[in-house]
């Protein structure tokens, strides 16, 4: 059988900058043939050879069932373009800002001719990094657009400051943890980037962070000081300290608007080491449960409360800290999104958490284990999961470590498809860890975990 | 399997240097015409099949070729968005359309006056002279299937969310049989009572136009690329990944009894034609074996050949005799068909 046809979908809000690396990879001269299917509102010039139309139209079935429907502009001209002899490297398809990438996406899994001839190789999502947040407020498909992606290109990163910057990126990340993300000006990227990945690499994008693999928390920062007893001086609402200064500050960050309050709770600490960071955990969670205590600017704030900061430009609290080794503060945003700073010192220890934006109904969970997993366990689970959960399950990614197989087994899923394969065996002088990732709205991580666990060999 | 020789005579095979997308026989069977993948309309002469004449070009592709039922033009279509009316004789054509949008399907009428084509969305239907006669352009989607109705100036229109059935009279009439789900295919009953179209979801949707009932069979497990009905009108063969099912409507109620399912195919089926007399079918897969069936007999192959890549395409001459087989390695066979 020939190898299959690699596709690249590329999503993105209006104005993201879809249209100018379409343009690009037209123009560039990299010696590839690469056929592109432009939406039906697509401004490249529709008589290059290799551009074709398409009208974006969305097959259903009988049942009504979201996670079947499928593209048949797609299958029409997918199925005859492959009839030519001198075949394409590659494929991109361009959709509308407000299109849904699940239907593109299911058609490669779904349609059993086109399956034959294409591969899907990965979901590009451009970011326009100046109006993405505003978008987030209001826009699902928005929101779907990153969850969905394999790659997330951040574009237009010059026309924002360095702290929307973190702060764009951690938000991106909380809602896709596995994505691979790209900064870039004017869709500027190396092609080899964002298509033909070929071998895309699942298991690089599973080596997460630990803080994915854990359950949310509602603080997405702590940090330890060490800190005589007494008051001392905590500044927020400057900009982020240590940052790149030298970009030009002049022009309006519309995607910048300052957090009106923010939660945080301080906690004396044992010593100053991590491990002193960790052992705090589930007691400011709990704090975090309850009623905060509205702190206005010039407040006093004590220890084993939360507090809800009121900020304002430069305000500026004070920290009451009694005797102790260590002193944690747990807060709801990281410290670059409220400018904070304290008085004279800096953490000797951080840690970061997930993002938990409470907009974000979106959101990644990531599993883990070093057990071999039974094939028809996971079968049995995957199936279950899928039919009662799979309008929810957006992606989903592992890499799995079954009973009595000594080569990897490769998923990728959309909605209730995937597609997967034995892939390279394992080394012989590290743990076999299946990974495991599943993006999605409203996860519920106790029923994936057990779920999980059911399928321990 | 007890084939009895010779159902299928194979001639020698054809090299075309291009992927052949179509074919359609002239009336009288002895001539052929090609659609290649690559750009190429092509001609082949029974006389002196070795010789394929590429008498024209579409940039980008040919996709759909007809051939006018007892006369000598046909019509070709292609990724350009040129539909293009050829004269056999005179191997000229005249340029009939001309747009941005594909014209994925052609269809000349059983009395050859009239040529319908899809354009994207919309129904264009021409007279045997390139002049445009009737327009229908109010379809929810791409069409994706053209049939016309037997021994009427009807014609059906398939795509996502069902079928638009026109009538060509002074005063043009559409009708809507909605059904949510995209049809990939229409299929007339040779008394044109009944409309049978293969679903992407994996059924057949089933309409009695004479009664206005409809009946959905589902449970093919893939989508459904092609259906026939056998010239006695006895049968509706349906093929779906591997399966290749029958219904037998010789007795009331067809549709609510258990379809046969043919096995013989391990792979998906890529190509479907009944004989234009009697009840024979012929199939073929990506197991590149390619079966003849006598449906309402035994369920067993009738003849079997082994081909030398997938079958792209499989037509049948109008009396039956030959059947071109095309083949996604550049190759056309000619087969003798005397059952």
């Amino acid at each position: 059988m020939t190898a299959r046809i690699p596709v690249t979908v590329l999503t993105g809000y209006l104005g993201a900058g879809k249209t100018t690396l379409v343009n690009r990879i037209l123009s560039e001269n990299h010696g590839k043939r690469i056929a592109v299917i432009e939406n039906e509102f697509g401004e490249v010039g529709v008589d290059h050879e290799l551009v074709i139309g398409a009208d974006e139209e969305i097959f259903e079935t009988s049942n009504g069932c979201i996670c079947c429907t499928v593209r048949g502009d797609l299958i029409r001209i997918l199925g005859q373009l492959r009839k030519r002899r001198d075949r394409f490297d590659s494929v991109l398809i361009e959709t509308t800002g407000l299109a849904d990438p699940g239907p593109v996406a299911q058609t490669f899994f779904i349609d059993e001719e086109l399956k034959e001839h294409y591969t899907l190789d990965a979901i590009v999502t451009l970011v326009d990094a100046r109006h993405i947040e505003q978008e987030l407020e209001h826009s699902q498909i928005a929101l779907e657009q990153i969850a969905f992606a394999d790659v997330i290109l951040l574009n237009k990163i010059d026309l924002v400051d360095a702290a929307a910057l973190e702060r764009i990126e951690r938000r991106v990340r909380g809602i896709s943890a596995t994505a691979a993300v790209i900064h870039s000006r004017n869709a500027e990227v190396p092609l080899e980037r964002v298509l033909s990945l070929g071998a895309f690499d699942l298991e690089r994008a599973l080596a997460l962070d630990n803080a994915f693999l854990e359950p949310a928390r509602p603080f997405e920062w702590a940090g330890l000081y060490c800190l005589p007893p007494g008051r001392h001086a905590l500044h927020t609402g400057a900009h982020g300290h240590g940052h790149d200064h030298d970009r030009d500050h002049e022009h309006h960050h519309e995607g910048s608007q300052p957090l009106a309050q923010v939660d945080l709770v301080l906690l004396p600490a044992q010593d100053t080491t991590a491990a002193s960071i960790d052992a705090l955990l589930e007691r400011a969670t709990a704090l975090f449960e309850g009623e905060p205590t509205t702190a206005a600017p010039g407040s006093l704030l004590a220890a084993e409360r939360r507090y809800r900061l009121q900020l304002a430009e430069h305000a500026q609290f004070q920290l009451e800290a009694g005797a102790a080794a260590g002193w944690v503060l747990f807060t709801e945003h990281a410290p670059v999104e409220f400018g904070l700073q304290l008085q004279g010192v800096s953490p000797l220890q951080q840690r970061e958490f997930g993002s938990h934006h409470h907009d974000l109904a979106v959101g990644s969970i990531g599993l883990t284990d070093v057990r071999a997993l039974d094939p028809n366990k996971v079968n049995d689970w995957l199936s279950y999961l899928l039919q009662s959960r799979g309008a929810d399950i957006l992606r989903m990614k592992g890499v799995l470590n079954l009973k009595g197989e000594n080569r990897r087994y490769v998923f990728h899923g959309v909605h209730m498809v995937f597609d997967g394969q034995l892939e390279r065996a394992w080394s012989a002088d590290a743990p076999r860890r299946s990974r495991l990732v599943f993006i999605g709205r409203k996860l519920d991580r106790a029923e994936l975990e057990a779920g999980f666990e059911s399928c321990v060999a | 399997m007890n084939a009895a020789p010779g159902r299928l005579r194979p001639r020698e095979r054809i090299e075309l240097g291009d992927y052949p997308v179509d074919a359609a026989w002239s009336a009288d069977g002895n001539n052929l015409a090609v659609a290649g993948g690559e750009g190429g309309v092509l001609l082949l002469s029974m006389a002196s099949p070795q010789q394929p004449r590429v008498i024209g070009r579409h940039d980008g592709g040919v996709l759909a070729l007809s051939w006018q039922p007892a006369g000598r033009l046909f019509a070709s279509s292609g990724q350009d968005g040129i539909v293009l009316l050829w004269d056999a004789r005179s191997l000229e054509s005249t340029a009939i359309h001309r747009g941005k949008e594909w014209s994925e399907q052609l269809a000349f009428a059983d009395n050859g006056r009239l040529l319908a084509v899809s354009i994207g969305r919309a129904l264009q239907v021409f007279d045997q002279h390139g002049q445009a006669t009737h327009r229908f352009a109010d379809h929810a989607g791409a069409i994706a299937a053209l049939a016309w109705r037997p021994k009427s100036a009807e014609i059906a229109a398939a795509g996502n969310g069902g079928v638009r059935i026109h009538r060509l009279s002074a005063q043009p009439q559409s009708r809507d049989y909605p059904w949510r789900g995209a049809c990939l295919t229409a299929s007339w009953n040779t008394d044109g009572r009944l409309l049978a179209a293969g679903m992407q979801d994996g059924s057949v949707h089933l309409w009695n136009v004479a009664s206005d009932d409809e009946s959905e069979m589902p449970g093919l497990g893939s989508k459904v690329f092609a259906t026939g009905w056998s010239a006695n009108g006895k049968f509706l063969a349906a093929a779906a990944g591997a399966a290749l099912v029958i219904w037998d409507f010789s007795a009331r109620g067809a549709e609510r009894s258990r379809p046969t399912e043919l096995q013989a195919h391990s792979e998906r089926i890529t190509a479907l034609a009944f004989r234009p007399s009697g009840s024979w079918l012929a199939s073929a897969a990506r197991d590149r074996r390619l079966l003849l069936w006598r449906i309402g007999g035994a369920n067993e192959p009738q003849d079997a050949h082994l081909l030398a890549d997938d079958c792209t395409l499989l037509r049948f001459s109008r009396d039956g005799t030959r059947l071109a087989v095309g083949d996604a390695r550049g190759g056309m066979t000619i087969y003798d068909c005397t059952p």
